[in-house]
C-alpha cells in the first residue's frame, strides 16, 4: 500500500523538497553566479532583501495589487459570464468555446499578443482607440498602465476558469429554490443575491482560495508583457527573484527572497487551509 | 406596440452584449492570425492593405531552432504526461480508499508543497542540475515537470476515487479478486473519463509551461515557450515572424478547444 505513493513521494522529495533545501542553504551565502566565495553570511541576505527600496515599495504591493485585482474582477466577471451561460440562447455554444481560449493558450503567447495590440506606434487596439478619439496612452512605457495591462491580461486569462467552474456549480443546483422564489414573485437580481450566491458560497471560497496562491507565483505574463519595467516598476515577486538571480547574478540574493516569498505563501496557505475547512465544515 | 419595442431594444442590447464578449476573447487571437499572414512590409499596418502570404510559416520552420524547440516540447509534454498520471493514480488512490496517519501526513504534505510559489524551488533546482550534470537536458527538465504535478494531481486523482462507490471492489474482493486486483480492475477503469481529462490539460499546461524552461535549458534543449520569449524580448520587432511562431505554437490549444472541449471543461470542473 505504501507501494502506492512512493514513486510521487520520491519525485516530491528529490525535486521540490530537496531543492527548497538547497535553496535556504544558499539563501544563508555570498553566492554570486560570477564567482561563488560560498562564504556563510548568516541572516544578511533577507535583511538585504526586506530593506531593499524596490521589494518593499514595488514588489510587494505590486503582488498583492494582481492578486486581489485579478482575482476579485475575475470572479464578479466569471459568476456573470456563468449565469449569463446558464440560459440559453442563440450563439451560446460558440460563446462557451472562445471562452475556453484563454485557458489553453499559453500565457506566453497571450502576453505577446497582448503586447502587439498594445504597441504604442502599431498596436490595432492603441490605434483604435485614438480612433475613438480617447487620449493616447503609452501603454508599456509608464508604471501604471503597463501594470493595468498586466492586470488586465491575468484577468482575460482568469475570468473563464471561473466561469467554467461556477457554471457548473450552477447547472448542479436544485431547481426547488428557484422555482420557490418565481412563485414569490421575486426579481432576477434578489433571486441571484438571496437564493443563487448563498448556494454557490463554498465553490466560490475554494475557488478564490486555489487562485489567490495560484495568483502570488505570476510570472510568465509579466515578464514577457513589461519583463518587470519600465525601470522594474512592475517587477512582481517571481521576476524580483528571477531578475536578482540571473540578472544581477546575485543568487544567494535571490534565494533569500525566494524563501521569504515561499515563507509568506505558507503562512496565508496554512491560514487558508483552516479558512477552507470551516467552510467546508459549515456548508455540510 | 411600446411592450414589442422595449422587448425587440432588450434583444439588441443581449446580442450586442454577447457579440461583445466574442470579440474581447476572440479578438486577440484574430489580431495575431492576421499579423502572421502578413507580408513584413504589411504587418504594421495589419488592418490596411490586402497582402496576404504564408511566407512567415515557411520562414519560420526553416530556423531549425524553432523546430527543435516545437519537437522537444512535443515529447516532453507527452512524456511528463504520462509518467505525471501513472505516478500520481497510486497516490490518489490510496489517500481515497485508506485512512491512517501516513495519508493524513501525505495529504498535508501535497497541500503544503502546492502553495509554495514556482520559483523558490525551481531557482535553486538550477544548482541541484547543474550538480547532477543533467541541466539543459531531457531529463532536467521533465522530472521537476513530474514533481510539479504530483501535489494538485494527486488532489484530483483523490476526487476521482471519491466519487467511485467503493462498494464494487468490495464485491471484486470477495470474488477473491487482490486488493491490486480491485484497483487495476474495478477503480482504474471507472475513473478513466476522469483521468483522461486530466491528461489533455496536464499536456497542454507542460506545453505552456514557461518558468522552468527559462530557468533550466538553454541553447541545446529548447522548448517552444522559451524560443518565443526569445523573440519577443530580443528581437521583439519582426511582428510579423513572432505571430507566426505564436501561431504554430497555439496550434495544440486551438486544436484542444474545438475538438476536445467536452475534456477541458470536466479536467477544469474538478
Amino acid at each position: 500500500m505504501l507501494l502506492l505513493i512512493a514513486p510521487a513521494a520520491v519525485v516530491l522529495v528529490c525535486f521540490q523538497i530537496i531543492p527548497i533545501l538547497v535553496g535556504m542553504n544558499a539563501s544563508f551565502r555570498d553566492w554570486s553566479l560570477v564567482n561563488p566565495l560560498k562564504t556563510w553570511v548568516g541572516l544578511s541576505q533577507y535583511v538585504a532583501v526586506f530593506t531593499d527600496p524596490v521589494f518593499l515599495k514595488i514588489v510587494l504591493p505590486n503582488t498583492f495589487i494582481l492578486m486581489v485585482s485579478s482575482v476579485s474582477v475575475s470572479l464578479v466577471l466569471g459568476l456573470g459570464l456563468a449565469s449569463l451561460l446558464n440560459k440559453s440562447f442563440f450563439g451560446r455554444p460558440l460563446v462557451r468555446t472562445v471562452i475556453l481560449l484563454p485557458l489553453t493558450i499559453a500565457p506566453v503567447i497571450t502576453a505577446t499578443m497582448i503586447r502587439w495590440s498594445f504597441n504604442d506606434q502599431f498596436g490595432v487596439i492603441t490605434t483604435f482607440l485614438a480612433y475613438l478619439g480617447l487620449p493616447e496612452v503609452a501603454w508599456l512605457s509608464d508604471r501604471w498602465p503597463s501594470f493595468t495591462l498586466v492586470i488586465l491580461t491575468d484577468i482575460w486569462i482568469w475570468a473563464p476558469w471561473f466561469t467554467i467552474i461556477l457554471l457548473a456549480a450552477l447547472q448542479g443546483l436544485p431547481p426547488e429554490q428557484f422555482e420557490a422564489a418565481k412563485i414569490d414573485a421575486a426579481t432576477p437580481w434578489r433571486t441571484f443575491i438571496h437564493v443563487t450566491l448563498p448556494m454557490l458560497r463554498p465553490v466560490i471560497t475554494v475557488c478564490v482560495l486555489i487562485r489567490s496562491i495560484d495568483a502570488f507565483r505570476t510570472f510568465d505574463q509579466v515578464y514577457i508583457l513589461t519583463g518587470g519595467g519600465p525601470a522594474r516598476s512592475t517587477e512582481v515577486f517571481s521576476v524580483y527573484v528571477y531578475v536578482q538571480a540571473f540578472v544581477n547574478l546575485d543568487f544567494g540574493r535571490g534565494a533569500a527572497a525566494a524563501g521569504a516569498g515561499a515563507i509568506i505563501m505558507l503562512l496565508v496557505g496554512v491560514g487558508l487551509y483552516r479558512l477552507v475547512n470551516r467552510t467546508m465544515v459549515r456548508s455540510r | 406596440m411600446i411592450g414589442m419595442l422595449a422587448a425587440a431594444f432588450r434583444r439588441g442590447v443581449f446580442s450586442i452584449g454577447i457579440l461583445a464578449i466574442f470579440v474581447l476573447f476572440v479578438g486577440p487571437v484574430a489580431i495575431l492570425v492576421l499579423t502572421s499572414v502578413r507580408p513584413a512590409s504589411g504587418a504594421y499596418y495589419i488592418w490596411r492593405g490586402t497582402a496576404f502570404t504564408l511566407h512567415n510559416f515557411v520562414d519560420v520552420m526553416q530556423q531549425s531552432q524553432v523546430v527543435k524547440a516545437m519537437f522537444n516540447s512535443f515529447v516532453l509534454s507527452s512524456l511528463a504526461t504520462i509518467f505525471s498520471l501513472g505516478i500520481t493514480v497510486g497516490s490518489g488512490y490510496m489517500l481515497s480508499r485508506f485512512s491512517g496517519w501516513i495519508q493524513r501526513s501525505w495529504f498535508a504534505t501535497i497541500y503544503i508543497f502546492r502553495t509554495v510559489p514556482y520559483i523558490s524551488w525551481v531557482l535553486p533546482l538550477y544548482l541541484v542540475n547543474t550538480r547532477l550534470g543533467i541541466y539543459d537536458t531531457y531529463i532536467g527538465l521533465l522530472l521537476p515537470h513530474i514533481a510539479v504535478h504530483v501535489c494538485f494531481f494527486s488532489w484530483l486523482m483523490k476526487g476521482f476515487f471519491d466519487g467511485i462507490n467503493p462498494s464494487m471492489e468490495h464485491a471484486a474482493l470477495i470474488d477473491g479478486c487482490t486488493r491490486w486486483g480491485a484497483f487495476y480492475r474495478v477503480a482504474l477503469p471507472s475513473a478513466m473519463p476522469g483521468i483522461a481529462a486530466l491528461a489533455i490539460l496536464c499536456w497542454l499546461s507542460t506545453w505552456n509551461e514557461f518558468l522552468f524552461a527559462l530557468i533550466l535549458t538553454g541553447q541545446r534543449t529548447p522548448m517552444i515557450t522559451s524560443t518565443m520569449a526569445q523573440f519577443v524580448t530580443e528581437t521583439g520587432t519582426e511582428w510579423n515572424l513572432m505571430s507566426a511562431t505564436a501561431v504554430i505554437a497555439m496550434l495544440p490549444a486551438l486544436l484542444v478547444t474545438i475538438f476536445g472541449q467536452k475534456y477541458v471543461i470536466r479536467g477544469l470542473r474538478m
